[in-house]
Parts: structure tokens; sequence; C-alpha cells
């Protein structure tokens, strides 16, 4: 009786069996990332993309998004706290992963991507909770039909829904912040999904930058990146601040091509 | 009764019996890093330090030194050959780091036998039937070790307080499929659960005779199970600790952690490959401990059952890349 008050006991054979099969590394799209995360963003942990404004972070979000969309790797849940969310480069990723199809092809294309990738706006911390419990609800009700399941969940960004309730002595902020870790991490732990959120930089002592969100948050996430980009030039840098079992400080480069897509110039990406 | 009260007073063994009696049963554990912390089963240790101090490597090795074998098919690997018991409350458990740092362990120890084998024979060229002998025998072993790593994630100090109460009966049962028994309790971060615990009001449950739900009866409800564990089968208990105030606090909180880092102190890199920066402070005090002028000031936060219950505690301090 007392089994169902706690989580199954796994040994290491079982706990690497589980990784092997249900674990996949879903690309960004941008091979540098890809390249220094080993695969890409792993299921079952949850990343997070520190870095100033302006640095890729929200690009690398919605380059995942339609990739992961147009690859039938499965659902994109993609949270917007910010109106960062656009389905216009959306439709332009799309277009440049498919120029090589007919006009047609290329509409019933953009439209199954579009349809796999759900987005909700949220403004506070509260109705995050709130979209993440009902969405823990629906996926344990899911797990008996056989529907395509979520595989990638984005939170762009989640520093600008807990850093208004983190301010002062108060406890409450930190404990929402670390119930939304908690909540998260079981998502992706229980249903295979892989979870990456975005957070801010602030300034920290001797005007060096630091990420936002203070020290309880840096035990919550598995993989943190930083982003970093050199103004006016579309080359970012990206460098592990932490990993599950690689060394901190590699670090990559990636470009973010930023060309419109109304001109189709047959030359290909 | 006792018919013999002289008998009762004479006791039943001298001193000296004793303790040669307690150095076979429960020898000194001697875990790299912490070689130079001589530990035994029934302590228990705490590994504080803020969040990238490689706390949970430390559990990693100590949990790959324990389940390794002591010898296997004619190779020394100097290990335990006992289970571990893994609690992860900050789920943050990679199982892919934990088969990393095995295969390193175990290639290593090929390598040097390999190595030994060649130097006594005289010769200079290794031919490809040990290496081939490697991998075959690799995987075999390779699963032994890993059946031998018991694992459970706990979302919430209930499911935890649960996954204790089961753990004596489920260990059990393990030991009789597997013929060895626990030696390790690990527990990941042990304030996980530390800010959903501090808000949960102290109200009573169903009637005045339950028990209130609060954060020292949480503590105090875990300290108590796992005392329970080591009545029954004594480990050797791990538990990091993510420190989650910065340096730089305020005054009265000085004096309170002058009295609890009276131990030697470790620093590290936070490398999670290169293990070969370590070195030992020497016992010193908190308030004294900072060279380059940093302070090691961090809060207290678990509650006082939880901090009397500690036997060792150890901090960690990342030197920088």
């Amino acid at each position: 009786m007392i089994e169902d008050w706690h989580q199954p006991w796994l040994n290491g054979v079982e706990l690497l069996e589980d990784s092997n099969h249900n674990k996949h590394f879903l690309p960004t799209g941008y091979e540098g990332i890809d390249v220094l995360l080993g695969g890409g963003l792993c299921e079952g942990q949850l990343t997070e993309m520190v870095g100033p404004s302006s640095s890729g972070k929200t690009q690398v979000c919605l380059y995942s998004a339609a990739l992961v969309a147009d690859k039938h790797f499965g659902v994109v849940m993609f949270v917007d706290t910010c109106n960062s969310f656009s389905p216009k480069r959306i439709a332009c990723i799309v277009d440049q992963l498919s120029s090589s199809f007919s006009g047609e092809a290329k509409e019933r294309r953009l439209k199954r991507v579009m349809s796999n990738i759900f987005c909700h706006s949220v403004f506070d911390i509260f109705a995050l909770l709130d979209v993440l419990h009902q969405l823990e609800f629906k996926l344990k009700q899911q797990v008996k039909s056989g529907d395509t399941k979520i595989c990638l969940l984005i939170i762009d960004s989640i520093s600008s829904l807990l850093t208004p309730v983190l301010g002062g002595k108060g406890s409450e902020g930190r404990l929402l912040m670390v119930s939304a870790g908690i909540i998260l991490k079981k998502l992706a732990n229980e249903y295979n999904i892989s979870v990456l959120v975005t957070n801010h930089m602030v300034g920290g002592e001797g005007g060096i930058l630091k990420p936002a969100l203070g020290e309880s948050w840096k035990s919550i996430p598995h993989v943190r990146l930083q982003l970093t980009r050199d103004q006016g030039s579309n080359i970012c840098n990206v460098s592990i601040l932490k990993h599950t079992f690689m060394a901190t400080g590699r670090t990559a480069k990636f470009v973010i091509h930023s060309r419109s897509c109304s001109v189709q110039d047959g030359r290909g990406r | 009764m006792e018919e013999n009260p002289r008998g009762w007073i004479h006791g039943d063994e001298t001193a000296k019996a004793m303790l040669s009696r307690i150095l076979t049963e429960r020898p000194f554990l001697f875990l790299p890093p912490l070689h130079r912390v001589p530990l035994r089963v029934g302590n228990v240790v705490e590994i504080a330090g803020p969040s990238p101090s490689a706390k949970s490597q430390i559990l990693l090795h100590a949990a790959v030194n324990c389940i390794l074998p002591e010898e296997w098919k004619g190779i020394r690997f100097g290990g335990l050959g006992r289970m571990v018991m893994y609690f992860d409350l900050d789920c943050r458990f990679d199982v892919l780091r934990l088969s990393q740092i095995l295969k390193h362990r175990i290639m290593e120890a090929y390598r040097s036998t390999n190595n030994t084998y060649w130097k006594e024979k005289g010769e200079h060229q290794k031919n490809d039937a040990p290496t081939t002998h490697m991998y075959l025998c690799d995987d075999e072993l390779f699963l032994d070790c890993m059946r031998r790593f018991l694992y459970i994630r706990c979302y919430n100090s209930f499911e935890f307080l649960a996954a204790l109460k089961a753990m004596h009966s489920h260990s059990q049962r393990e030991s009789e499929a597997l013929g060895v028994s626990v030696h390790f309790l690990m527990i990941d971060s042990i304030g996980a659960f530390y800010w959903m615990d501090r808000a949960c009001q102290p109200m009573p449950i169903g009637g005045s005779k339950r028990k209130n739900v609060s954060l020292q009866s949480l503590a105090e409800a875990v300290v108590q199970e796992i005392c329970k564990l080591l009545q029954m089968q004594p480990v050797l208990v791990l538990a990091t600790k993510a420190t989650i105030f910065g340096a730089g606090t305020s005054g009265n909180d000085a004096q309170r952690l002058a009295h609890d880092v009276n131990l030697p102190i470790l620093r590290s890199t936070s490398s999670t490959r290169a293990f070969g920066k370590w070195c030992s402070e020497g016992k010193m005090d908190s308030r004294t401990s900072s060279r380059e002028g940093e302070k090691l000031m961090y809060r207290e936060y678990m509650p006082s059952s939880w901090q009397s219950f500690v036997t060792h505690r150890v901090h960690l301090q990342a030197l920088g890349l």
C-alpha cells in the first residue's frame, strides 16, 4: 500500500534502458549548439538558456520549435510570456527548410508544422503553474490513447514571470520558483519531454552580468547555457555553464540567419 | 533476570576487545576525494556548497567506488562490491554520467593491469588478445555493477518519507536477489523541498491527536526514519545540500556558523572531469578561512533536528574556472 505513495524503485540497468529507449535528443537546428550538446536538447532534461537581450535566445526557441514540429518528433508547446512567438518567423524557417518543394507542398507542410505547435500566452507565474498542471493532467489521460504526444516544451522567458515575485525577503517567490522547477522536471522525466526555458541577465558584483533568478534557481536546471552575441554580427557564442555529464566552459559558435523570406531566389539556404 | 549480579558488574568485554571488534566489523572508509576524513558506517555526512561545486560528483564517485567489486576475473578494482541506495530529491540525476565514471574506472583498472602484465613479461609489444578480452568482460561487469545501484526519485517530502519507510523491505529483497547488502544511503539535496515545507502551515490535520505538518516536524520524521534504518541496517549516509543564501550574511549568523564549520574544509575546482586539484585546509574556523578575502558564510537553513543528526559536515567551494 505504501508503494502508491512513492515513485517506483529502479536500478542502474533499468535507468540506462530508459535513457536509451525513451530519452532522445531533439536538434535545435543550429549545428554549433547541437554538436556542443552531443545531439541537441535532451528529453527528460530541463535546459536553460541565459543571455542578455537580443543574444539569440528567442531565435533558438523558434527554430527548434519549427524543426521539431517539421521532423515529426512530436508536438511542441510554446509558452510565451513576452509576446516573442512569431508565426511569421516560423513560416520563414519552414520556408527555408522546404526550399526544394513546390508551392502547394510547401503550404501543406507549413500547415502541418503550424498545427503541431501550440502556443499559450501567460503573463504571470500562477497562470504558468495552471497551464503546467493542466498539461500534466492531460498527459496522464493521454497515456492510454496513442495520440502524437508533446516532446518539447518551451517557456520564453521564465525569468519575466519569476522576477516580479522574487524580490524582497519573502519566501513566497522562491516557493513558486521551486514548485515550477519541480513540476517542469517531473513533466520532463515522466513523459519524456525536453523542457527549454530562457532567462535574462542582471548586473552583479563589479558590474559583471550574471544570470537572473538567484542562487536557488541554479540547482534547478540540468543544463545551463550562456549565449552572447557581438553587436551587429549574427554570430552567437554559446558556452556551457552547467551540464550533467560534460565539462563546463566548453563553447561553440552558431550563426543566426535573419534572411527575409519574401524573395525566393532558388539558391537554397 | 540476572542471577549473577557480580558478573553483570564485571562487564562483557574490555574496552580494547570492543574497539578491535568494532574496527573489524565497521572498518573505516576512505572515499576519495574525502580520503582525509575517515568515515564509518553509521556516520551521517553532509556535503554542502554553492551550486556549481561538484557535490553530486562526489556522490557519484563514492557510488562507483561502492558498486565496483573488490576483484573480478583476476583484476583488482578495489571497490566494496556492495549496493548503493540513491534518493534523488533534486531530480537531476543523469545515468549517463554514472555509466561514464564507471566505464572510466573499469578501463583504468584494465589498463594498469595490462601495463603491469607487460612489464613483468618484459615485452614492449601489446597484442590484441588482452584488449578483446577486456571488451568482452566489460559488459558483464558493467551490468553487474549497475544492478547494485538502487535509485528512487521523490517529488515532495511526503514521497521522500514514504520511500524511506519502504526502503528497508526493498533493500532486503534486493539483498536476497543479489547477495550483497546496502552500504551507502545517498540523498541528493536534502534541502530540495525546503521552500515548499517552509510554506506548510502548522495546522492540525484531522483532530488534535495527529501531529502538525510543518518544516520541523517533517525534518524530525525524516531523521527518525533514517535512525530506524540505521538501527536495522547500518549504512553510511551521504547527503548533499545546496547553500541557498549567498555569502555575506548578517553578523549574528556568523556566530552560529562558527561552531559547525570545525572540520577539514576541502576545496575543489568546478570542472567535472579533472579531480586532480584537491587540497585540504586542515581544521579552521569559518571566519578566518578566507585566503583571497572570500568568505565562507552560508546560512544554515535546515531545521535543528537535521543539524544535530549530522555527524560530519564538509564544505565545498569552487576555486573558479
